[in-house]
């Protein structure tokens, strides 16, 4: 039951997620983070340091956000796995805006 | 620097049975807890909690929380009980107890208590002074690490061993049968920075955890056997020529004795017995001591097996062979907790205790409760708090057994009608981490952390300490301890003037939340470079002549009279296991596969096993089995399946897997027997290994069949 990436994330990839994660679970790929479910340990840590909520836990989420743990599940698998905070995408401080937070 | 400055946070410390013992942050709104999280300013922290606390004010919230004093009214385990008053609870307790002691002494009510909360004040020992005044049964507590203690002592003394936040500066680094991602996450998170620097990431364990997945080397022995590979390892540092003979020569005692006895320890020796090839035994030696600075973290699964403590004075034994000590971020980690300066004779008492009281173990608390114990004077009543035996001691269907019984008078202070509340004739509400001021002990790091008392309790729960304060009242015990309010507590319980605590004060934590102790910096830190072992001759003790057994004195409330005594081997050595194919063939016709029941990444041992959110998180009791042994038995995946030895049998949902060798089957720990059939510890048995009265939790034969 972990932890999910959603649509949130998209052309923004702050990655300050990454930085409060105790496992190596986050990967990359241009657009946004996928969490590797069988590497999280859910430990929450992540969600409160995402600046747009992006990052949701399984057990406790919107039912629109259900599609999400495919594609974590699925994408995460074949892509590289991000260890530390990165520069946010130069697109990132307007999605921030456009979502309001 | 830390100072909160709204007045709504106030400083936490987890009070879990959990080496991280995290500072935490609650954020207190009306009174009431509204959320937590981790300490961003704690190094070890770093902001993060975990799976199990994330939400702990859930917890605190729980709509089944017991919120007042009850009496039972249905037949004992129906769990009927009706509402009564405090007066009325203690008056009713106090006089039971007279009546008892009147009739059999003090013996025959014992205390029951474990790390269910960590508090100086509330935890582990918080009933000890109270009990010790009374003459109650003393109770020996090994659920978890006293074996190790006792090895742990007499290899290398009361030190603190590696800082585990040194291990940033290792290059080679060896988890031997730990969990860390489920059971010591913030210490893992660290290793995995210095993964990142280039050390080596090496785990020993019997079947694939979550942390062996994510180790460079796996290295698998059959359980029960890692004192055959640390033997063939010694054979093997001395056979290659890797000695640091200087600091053997200058630091140790011993040496050619051990060197006597590995000789015939050898890598293809242990192989035959730990299923590791011989060259991976010997390439582990090599590395081991070649790859300086190299840290060896033992898990507390190491001792749960006949031969556990042998096994940890052979693993203790070996970073003095390698010189690995001479490094900062080199040596070995047990429980950082033997530098935390506490005063447990003041906490216990142990002056009180009547001469020649009698000692009860609490893993055989079953056998005790049918009488199966030479015992001078029965148990009639049992006091239990901070601890759950009827799911977390072995033999539980002894237990069950026991505490039906009219003849015992049990009283639970608790936050839940645990399993073993259930059993109870009174029913204390206990307050929860957030409501009592306390300090929280670490096994698993250098600080000591400060817990306020941040909001008020539900209902009419009152903190442990509180209720030792009442009855000790009522009871008319005189001495000053048993009045002290809980900051006059740890005023007394601390050793403030110790050089550990330099520049700090209670003030100083009631500030700062935390305080890193003065032992050193994790970048400086290296307390054996010159021998400087805490053991008698401050030597590490390869050779420990006329050794005995012990168990150590925080977990028998400080009391050294009758201890098990018997002598031990004065060297290490491998020590086989009592339930395995290999060494009991006949119960292995019957009984064929090892058990081991490490802890749910979910819950923190039966703690939050009740609540619905966190059983969904982990989901329901499974066992891991491989695909050969599942064949065999007609088993596939998602079956429900039912394991059984002599001793009893629960259930659980097949989970046919990889991460698991044939021969062996894996089921976690926690789950709750009312919402369950049966639990892990009922096939467990209760006899104790060979050092500190440790339990055998990985030294249990099963058979496994579908049941659907
Ligand atoms: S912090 Fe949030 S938005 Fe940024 S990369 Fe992580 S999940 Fe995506
Ligand atoms: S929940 Fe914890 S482990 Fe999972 S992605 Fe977030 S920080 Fe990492
Ligand atoms: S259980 Fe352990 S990791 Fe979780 S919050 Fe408590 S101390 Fe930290």
């Amino acid at each position: 039951m972990p932890h999910i990436v959603t649509d949130n994330c998209q052309s923004c990839r702050f990655t300050d997620c990454v930085s409060h994660c105790p496992v190596e679970c986050f990967h990359e790929d241009d657009e946004r983070l996928y969490i590797n479910p069988d590497v999280c340990v859910d430990c929450g840590a992540c969600i409160p340091a995402c600046p747009v909520q992006a990052i949701y836990d399984v057990v406790d989420m919107p039912e629109d956000k259900e599609p999400w743990i495919k594609v974590n599940a699925e994408r995460s698998k074949n892509l590289p796995v991000i260890m530390s905070k990165q520069e946010p995408l130069p697109t990132a401080e307007r999605r921030r805006t456009e979502l309001g937070l | 620097m830390n100072e909160l400055t709204k007045k709504t946070e106030f400083f936490g410390g987890c009070p879990h049975d959990c080496p991280d013992t995290c500072s935490m942050i609650f954020n207190v709104e009306d009174g009431v807890v509204k959320g937590v999280r981790g300490n961003p300013d704690h190094p070890m922290t770093r902001g993060g909690l975990c799976v199990k606390l994330k939400d702990y004010e859930k917890r605190h919230y729980h709509p089944d929380r017991v919120l007042y004093p009850m009496r039972r009214t249905g037949p004992k385990g129906s769990k009927q009980f009706e509402r009564i008053s405090w007066d009325t609870a203690l008056d009713e307790i106090v006089s039971r107890w007279k009546t008892i002691i009147n009739e059999h002494g003090p013996q025959a009510i014992i205390p029951y208590s474990y790390l269910g909360h960590q508090g100086l004040v509330h935890g582990l020992n918080g009933g000890d002074a109270f009990f010790n005044r009374m003459g109650a049964t003393v109770c020996e507590r090994t659920f978890c690490g006293e074996g190790s203690c006792t090895a742990w002592l007499l290899t290398v003394g009361p030190t603190a061993g590696v800082d585990p936040e040194s291990y940033i500066h290792s290059k080679y680094i060896v988890i031997w049968a730990c969990n860390s991602v489920s059971t010591n996450l913030h210490h893992w998170a660290i290793v995995k920075e210095a993964q990142r620097s280039g050390a080596k990431v090496v785990v020993i364990d019997s079947y694939a955890s979550r942390t062996a997945k994510e180790a460079d080397w796996h290295i698998c022995p059959k359980p029960g056997t890692d004192g055959a590979l640390a033997m063939a390892v010694i054979n093997s540092i001395i056979d290659q020529g890797l000695v640091d003979q200087d600091y053997v020569d200058n630091y140790t005692s011993g040496f050619d004795a051990l060197k006597g006895r590995a000789s015939e320890r050898t890598p293809e020796w242990a192989s035959e017995i730990t299923g590791v090839p011989a060259d991976d035994i010997r390439k582990l030696a090599r590395e081991l001591a070649t790859a300086q600075p190299a840290a060896i973290r033992i898990g507390v699964a190491l001792e749960r097996h006949h031969g556990g403590g042998q096994t940890i004075r052979a693993v203790s034994s070996i970073p003095a062979l390698t010189g690995a000590w001479r490094h900062v971020g080199g040596g070995i980690t047990q429980f950082p907790v033997w530098e935390h300066p506490y005063k447990f004779d003041v906490i216990c008492r142990p002056d009180l205790i009547p001469e020649g009281t009698q000692v009860v173990n609490n893993l055989q608390i079953g056998r005790a409760l049918l009488g199966e114990l030479d015992l001078k004077v029965p148990i009639k009543s049992m006091m239990c708090w901070n601890s759950n035996p009827v799911t977390q001691a072995p033999e539980t269907d002894k237990i069950v057994e026991g505490l039906k019984s009219d003849d015992l008078f049990l009283v639970s202070a608790e936050h839940f009608i645990s399993d073993t509340a259930s059993y109870a004739d009174i029913v204390l509400p206990a307050s929860m981490g957030a409501e009592m001021e306390d300090m929280i002990l670490s096994w698993g790091h250098l600080y000591l952390t400060y817990n306020a008392k941040s909001a008020d309790s539900p209902g009419e729960a009152i903190p442990n300490n509180e209720i030792f304060r009442r009855l000790a009242a009522k009871l008319g015990f005189e001495e000053e301890n048993f009045k002290w309010s809980d900051s006059e507590c740890l005023e007394n319980y601390v050793d403030w003037e110790s050089p550990a605590c330099e520049g700090i004060d209670l003030e100083y934590m009631r500030k700062n939340g935390f305080a890193r102790l003065t032992v050193g910096t994790k970048d400086d830190r290296a307390p054996h470079k010159e021998g400087n072992f805490p053991t008698e001759s401050g030597k590490c003790m390869f050779e420990v002549p006329g050794a005995t057994n012990f168990v150590a004195g925080p977990f028998r409330q400080m009391y050294d009279d009758l201890q098990p005594g018997e002598p031990l081997d004065p060297l290490p050595d491998y020590t086989a296991p009592r339930e395995s194919p290999a060494t009991n063939p006949l119960l292995a016709e019957k009984f064929p596969l090892n058990i081991i029941s490490p802890k749910s990444h979910g819950f923190l041992n039966s703690c939050y096993a009740n609540m619905e959110h966190k059983i969904k998180g982990q989901g329901e009791q499974f066992v891991m089995i491989s695909a050969f042994d599942a064949e065999a038995r007609n088993i596939t995946e998602g079956d429900r399946v039912q394991v059984a030895n002599q001793r009893g049998a629960f259930k659980g949902v097949a989970r046919i897997t990889e991460d698991v060798n044939p021969g062996i089957v894996v089921a976690t720990l926690g789950y709750w027997r009312q919402l369950n059939t049966g639990t892990v510890n009922s096939i467990s048995s209760a006899e104790f290994t060979d050092m500190g009265h440790a339990p055998s939790f990985s030294d249990n034969l099963v058979e496994v069949t579908r049941t659907n």
